[in-house]
């Protein structure tokens, strides 16, 4: 039993040593996707997040609890709206954006959104209202205000656009209804992974597996080294 | 050039249905040096935070003399020009000369002018071992000296001081007030609040008091006339 794990694994680390073409191109083909996705939902749901954080408006409270809800919509719903949204007859039919990039894409802005929105909601609502009176006191615009406190709560806000992009990058639900798992096209690591383990093709799975895993650990130790040896602060 | 003014007129504060204070009508001039006075809770840091342009009052207005025109971006003329400062300052993350620089940003001085304050800013406030040790290491003295030290390079025109000596030992209050003395002599105009009286109350010349939601003022306590007996009431 041991040898043949052993062996599977010397066949993923092969297949990612030997840059096998359909491997990497999974691969690059997932991280576009998903960096695409959180690009382009990045700045929009940061804004929405201090808005929500700060502006007194009427409603605020039922669009925390909506975005707070859309956190734990299953990948799938979101998959199912999408493709209802882009089939032919569908509202967005005519982009004919159904088993595209554009459509994966599409897919995960809507699954990182809420994600963002609500994590940096919350980060901004930690804030201490000292940090921005001081920059304001001394001077700063209110922009440079802004980001002088998103410079304060970079660990926070680190930390949400980490959350988004794992939770985009390893979902399957809708990247397989919306892309269709297409070799060389839309087919990203998780879809990947899924198909390679029912057509028990594990060596591939478990190559997938390790690229996902390899980058939750830089994703981490980088995060843990920009943190540093940060001790609670006292003000 | 003519001294900066900050004249506020029917000024109210209320939070909810909760009347903090009222005052007909304040003038906090460059050069002048006023210690307001008030129980806690009655509301000296939001009248300062106030005058420093930093909070909208519930009724009345500030009128600002002789501030000069910012662009339409930075529409407030008192920020950056009456600075306030909080009883527990807020440092942010990173040395103490970043904290220190920090202001500098969005200054229009010069480089060799910025530096030369810079030099001067840590030598009065004997910050100089201390330059690159993280900003939230420091002691409470050590917090209220950078503080003061960062807003003093700015050479604002008017300084709200809230409770600068709060919590210190004898050694970082005298340093303080050594530093406000220097602000005063350069003709900084500053508001200093503050429990008890003490050194610092004593270079005032001026008194604002916060009392039964008014604000009042008076002559200095030293012009040996009653303390509980305002001669001159501006606002009531």
């Amino acid at each position: 039993m041991s040898d043949g794990w052993l062996a599977l694994l010397q066949q993923a680390l092969s297949l990612l040593f030997s840059l096998d073409p359909d491997v990497w191109s999974i691969i690059s083909i997932s991280f576009s996707v998903s960096f695409a996705a959180l690009l382009i939902t990045l700045v929009p749901s940061m804004v929405l997040g201090f808005v929500l954080a700060f502006a007194p408006f009427y409603g605020r409270w039922v669009i925390t609890n909506l975005v707070q809800t859309l956190q734990s919509i299953p990948t799938v719903v979101i998959g199912l709206l999408v493709y209802l949204l882009l089939t032919r007859n569908g509202p967005l039919g005519d982009l004919k954006w159904l088993f595209t990039q554009e459509g994966m894409i599409l897919g995960q802005m809507l699954i990182c959104a809420p994600v963002l929105i609500a994590l940096s909601q919350a980060a901004f609502t930690s804030v201490d209202r000292r940090a921005w009176e001081t920059s304001r006191t001394l001077g700063a615009s209110w922009c440079s205000a802004v980001w002088t406190v998103c410079r304060e709560l970079r660990m926070p806000l680190l930390l949400a656009i980490v959350a988004a992009f794992s939770r985009i990058l390893t979902e399957v639900g809708c990247s397989m209804m919306v892309g269709g798992n297409i070799l060389n096209v839309t087919r990203n690591i998780p879809t990947a992974i899924a198909l390679e383990t029912s057509k028990g093709d594990f060596a591939q799975a478990i190559a997938l597996g390790l690229v996902l895993l390899i980058l939750a650990l830089i994703l981490n130790f980088a995060l843990g080294s920009l943190r540093g040896k940060a001790m609670p602060r006292s003000h | 050039m003519s001294k900066v003014k900050l004249i506020a007129r029917d000024l109210e504060m209320s939070f909810g249905a909760r009347l903090l204070f009222k005052a007909d009508a304040l003038a906090l001039c460059q050069g002048d040096v006023i210690y307001l006075q008030g129980d806690n809770g009655t509301g000296k840091s939001t009248l300062m935070k106030i005058l420093a342009g930093l909070m909208a009052p519930t009724k009345g207005h500030i009128e600002t003399v002789g501030f000069a025109k910012n662009a339409w971006w930075r529409r407030n003329p008192l920020l950056g020009k009456a600075v306030y400062l909080h009883q527990h300052p807020y440092l942010f993350d990173g040395t103490v000369e970043y904290n220190l620089t920090y202001g500098l940003n969005f200054s229009s001085e010069t480089k060799a002018k910025a530096k030369q304050r810079i030099t001067q800013a840590i030598e009065m406030a004997q910050l100089g071992s201390l330059l690159h040790a993280r900003a939230s290491n420091l002691s409470g003295g050590e917090r209220q000296r950078l503080a003061i030290a960062r807003a003093w390079i700015l050479q604002p025109k008017l300084l709200m001081l809230d409770e600068p000596t709060s919590n210190m030992d004898k050694d970082s209050q005298e340093l303080v007030l050594k530093m406000i003395q220097q602000l005063k002599y350069e003709g900084t105009g500053m508001l200093l609040s503050s429990h008890q009286n003490c050194a610092l109350t004593a270079i005032c010349e001026q008194q604002w008091h916060i009392e039964g939601e008014q604000v009042m003022t008076t002559y200095p306590h030293s012009q040996s006339l009653p303390a509980q007996e305002p001669l001159y009431v501006i606002a009531n």
